[in-house]
């Protein structure tokens, strides 16, 4: 561990907020690819609006398709940013540092993607005001509160909230050192967003205390968030393979094994588009390759247990579900790609040392992780709804249109310049947090040999 | 970065208002308390060999009173105390394993007594067989197994499992204890305990590659029983408790039971450490900083039982079905409400509320009466599950149609689960006698990696991080 040089503060304020004052092309390449992308995406989704919903793959009884799936894995994502902040500094963990931006950011930016959905599938989007106001008080006419889909908005809500308040707090500091190198309009907006940030001591305690307290609220937040959209299928006693008392923990795990993936994929990239070399280092990822060997098992766990429970109850309906899942065609292929590109490929990899402190094969083990993550939260809704229905002429099998392909595309191409665009406004490394890593870097020597050793302060 | 200067400042403490220890001090003080059997020692063996007894022949006559499938109700608080013991100090070498993994230098006092623990698995497969008669065929009722066509199933994949664990355990313990025991057989005198010490360890002798292979064996060994503990966790929760009531699908059960053995783990170690801190020993070598890591943990596991239990339970009761409301009525609300109040308790509540507060975390006691309170919780919570699922005559069909009444233990019940508790720590003793219940070798490695250094005006704790 700690194989980084100790580098003075003026090159670590130079090198962190390179993203902010300079631009390098290849940056608004990408940013412009992305943004076309998105374009049209926002065109799929007008059109289907337009439209309505008949021009998606969704039939009678399949009616959460691609875009449910997708809301279910950005909010997965989402969970990387306090699995790794809240927790990492909670439990101090000194390589936290360099990665805890990055993922509070990559919360943020999917949970609105994840907001998004919902919204898109609903064929008329601004029926969701009626949702939340009802429109006619005399006919008694409520959202149901005692549906996960209305907790679902609350606690999505809450959690954005609550992660942009964390985020920005974190980002206090980092302000200022802006501000301090600004000039003209740039340096007003900065000046507000500082808050009148001067270092002093006592806000030093201030900003440390609301870190820890919101590291430690935050946690039953981000816990609640994916277990109510576990719920949203959970509930439902009427669709085979969904009605299980382990969907929660297995919907968190989960969560939290696509969001660090996603992180670790995140910060490769920025290392490579910024020049980080020297802060996203071998160490870092390999820690973080080390949580993910512990975390994919937990989650392999779960989804065994959720499995073998679907068999456990030997009921010829659930049977014949579970059957669809693992031999109908397309969803044994499917699930084969899942259950190998999330587990089989990137875990025996992990366990190799050379493979975790790649950075190649973080990235591409990270992104199989992503790749299998989505497709389980497909074949968890779709097939259990194919067979919905006892009496039915046929079960139907979805397939998505092209334009629920564009849309979904189109998230993951608005997660990226949005994060992207982030940069360009703030640090995406926390310098403060990175000098404090420099400050508590030591040395002890044992035996003949020095032997890298860390501060601790409690 | 410091300098060599700052380096010869330097103080070998563990913790920054600690006194200055060295490598020689470990060694010379667990030697004594080793070899030194004192009187209090010896009656409490005495004490609980007698209460261990009287289980014995309380268990005699609950054979006499009848045996076998028909009368598998009154066996329901002797399953309980399997699961107990299964849960508790099954799952306890995993605080060793668990905390190595992860390179704190504050385990290193906890990782011999939860070690330790692994020789308690001999009472635990003892306690098993019995089981194993007891257990209806697997005709027309569900199971994990989803066939009775294979061999064995389920006892004795479940009784290999259950002695794989303990062996598995027990492998951990001396092999993690061989380096102790070897430093100790040169302390001894040339008595038999001497002696044993020296034919277990003759061939240590602390070279390069011993040392390798020592790290390279505990390190998969704990994995492997880390994975070994949850599977058999999963197994003996679904084939003595849900498989017995008909109709009940819990997905998330077997993964409590782990979770709770988990919580228990660290109440059973913190509790044992503080007894042992209590009695004088070790003080220099746990200190408060330990107690106060290991409270986050079990805070962080007490919400996650709140968790579990409450994903079951919301789960339940939005599905409605009449199976479900008639397990809850059962194993929660209804015949076993006092259990499950307890259980909830003891588990969540008075752990949560203890150390909840920071200034309480921030002590010996605080996690320990936390630790106490998740073993006192665990307790009834294997009454809760294991009582009432024994209770169920008809263990056919794929419904649970009504609401079982709750079975209170009679005086050969209480006798059998006391004779149980004193069996174990009988046994926990007799093997500190034979491994040193503080690790020599992870204590003084800690002592090469801690320092206490000045900074401007204070001193700070640096804590070396070689890999």
């Amino acid at each position: 561990m700690q194989e980084g040089k100790i580098l003075g503060y003026r090159r670590i304020n130079r090198d962190l907020l390179r993203g902010v004052f300079e631009n390098p092309v290849k940056y608004w390449a990408i940013v412009l690819f992305l943004g076309l992308v998105v374009l049209f995406a926002v065109g799929a989704a007008g059109f289907m609006v337009n439209r309505g919903i008949g021009v998606t793959g969704l039939n009678r009884p399949v009616f959460w398709g691609f875009l449910i799936t997708n809301f279910v894995f950005w909010i997965g994502i989402s969970h990387a940013g306090v699995m790794l902040s809240a927790i990492l500094r909670l439990s101090k963990a000194e390589w936290r540092r360099p990665a805890t931006r990055a993922a509070e950011v990559l919360t943020i930016f999917s949970l609105m993607t994840a907001v998004l959905m919902p919204f898109i599938h609903t064929g008329r989007p601004w029926r969701l005001m009626y949702w939340v106001f009802p429109y006619d008080f005399s006919r008694g006419i409520w959202p149901d509160i005692r549906s996960p889909l209305v907790w679902d908005p609350s606690a999505v809500n809450t959690y954005l909230l609550s992660s942009i308040l964390f985020v920005f707090i974190a980002l206090v500091p980092d302000l200022a050192v802006i501000r301090d190198r600004s000039s003209g309009i740039r340096r007003i907006a900065y000046s507000v967003l500082s808050l009148g940030w001067r270092g002093t001591p006592r806000q030093w305690k201030l900003q440390a205390i609301a870190g820890i307290l919101l590291s430690a609220l935050i946690l039953p937040v981000f816990v609640s968030v994916h277990s109510i959209v576990s719920w949203d299928f959970g509930m439902a006693v009427s669709v085979n393979s969904w009605h299980s008392t382990i969907f929660a923990p297995y919907f968190v795990i989960g969560a939290v094994h696509s969001g660090v993936s996603g992180v670790v994929t995140v910060m490769i990239f920025m290392r490579w588009l910024f020049g980080w070399e020297e802060y996203v280092r071998r160490e870092h990822i390999d820690a973080l390759g080390r949580l993910l060997i512990v975390i994919a098992i937990a989650w392999f766990y779960f989804f065994a247990m959720e499995f073998l429970f679907g068999i456990y109850g030997q009921e010829g309906d659930e049977l014949a579900t579970r059957s669809l899942q693992i031999f109908g065609h397309p969803w044994g292929w499917l699930f084969l790609t899942f259950i190998i590109t999330a587990f089989f490929f990137p875990v025996p990899l992990w366990l190799f040392r050379n493979v975790r402190r790649s950075f190649l094969w973080m990235t591409i083990t990270t992104i199989s992780v992503n790749v299998g993550m989505w497709l389980e939260r497909f074949i968890i809704i779709v097939p259990g709804l194919a067979r919905k229905q006892i009496f039915t002429q046929s079960w139907y099998t979805y397939a998505p249109s092209p334009i629920e392909i564009m849309i979904v595309a189109g998230t993951f191409a608005l997660v990226l310049m949005l994060f992207l665009l982030f940069a360009k406004v703030f640090p995406l490394i926390p310098i403060f947090d990175i000098k404090e890593g420099q400050i508590l870097t030591d040395e002890i020597k044992v035996g003949r040999r020095r032997v890298p050793a860390v501060i601790r302060e409690e | 970065m410091t300098t060599t200067a700052d380096n010869n400042r330097d103080r070998v403490q563990i913790t920054v208002d600690g006194p200055e220890l060295n490598s020689r001090m470990v060694t010379e003080q667990v030697s004594r308390d080793f070899f030194n059997v004192t009187r209090n020692y010896r009656w409490l063996v005495a004490i609980l060999g007698s209460v261990f007894v009287i289980g014995i022949i309380a268990l005699i006559l609950r054979f006499l009173d009848g045996f076998g499938v028909s009368e598998r109700a009154q066996w329901g608080y002797y399953s309980a105390m399997f699961a107990f013991l299964l849960i508790t100090a099954g799952s306890a070498p995993l605080v060793a394993v668990g905390l190595r993994w992860t390179k704190n230098h504050w385990r290193r006092p906890f990782s011999r007594v939860s070690e330790l623990y692994a020789a308690v698995g001999l009472l635990t497969i003892l306690w098993f067989l019995p089981l194993m008669a007891l257990l209806p065929p697997l005709e027309g009722r569900r199971s994990l197994w989803v066939s009775d066509e294979f061999i064995g199933v389920p006892l004795w994949w479940d009784f290999f499992a259950v002695l794989g664990l303990v062996v598995c355990g027990l492998t951990l313990l001396v092999l993690s204890a061989i380096p102790d025991m070897a430093v100790l057989a040169r302390h001894g005198d040339d008595g038999p305990r001497a002696r044993l010490l020296r034919s277990i360890s003759g061939f240590w002798r602390g070279s390069q590659s011993q040392w390798n292979y020592h790290r390279i064996g505990l390190t998969a060994l704990g994995a492997f029983y880390f994975m070994l503990l949850i599977m058999v966790q999963t197994m003996i929760n679904v084939d003595f408790v849900m498989s017995l009531v008909p109709g009940w699908k819990d997905s998330i059960m077997p993964a409590h039971q782990a979770l709770t053995g988990l919580q228990t783990a660290i109440g059973l170690v913190l509790v044992t450490t503080f007894i042992l801190r209590a009695t004088g020993r070790y003080k220099d070598f746990i200190p408060m900083e330990s107690f106060w890591s290991f409270s986050k943990i079990l805070l962080a596991l007490c919400l996650l039982w709140a968790y579990f239990w409450f994903a079951a339970l919301i789960t339940f009761w939005y599905g409605r079905t009449p199976t479900e409301l008639n397990v809850l009525s059962t194993f929660m609300f209804e015949s076993y409400r006092i259990p499950f109040l307890l259980n909830f308790f003891f588990s969540f509540l008075i752990p949560f509320l203890i150390l909840i507060w920071n200034p309480v975390r921030k002590s010996v006691l605080g996690p320990t009466l936390a630790g106490a309170s998740v073993l006192i919780g665990a307790f009834f919570m294997t009454i809760r599950l294991y009582v009432p699922a024994f209770g169920i005559e008809d263990v056919t069909g794929h419904t649970l149609k009504a609401v079982q009444p709750a079975i209170l233990p009679d005086v050969l019940d209480i006798f059998i689960i006391l004779g149980g508790l004193a069996g174990a720590a009988l046994i926990y003793l007799l093997a500190s006698r034979i491994f040193p219940i503080l690790s020599i070798w992870e204590v003084k490695e800690g002592l090469l990696y801690q320092r206490v250094r000045p900074l401007l005006r204070s001193k700070f704790l640096v804590l070396g991080k070689p890999d």
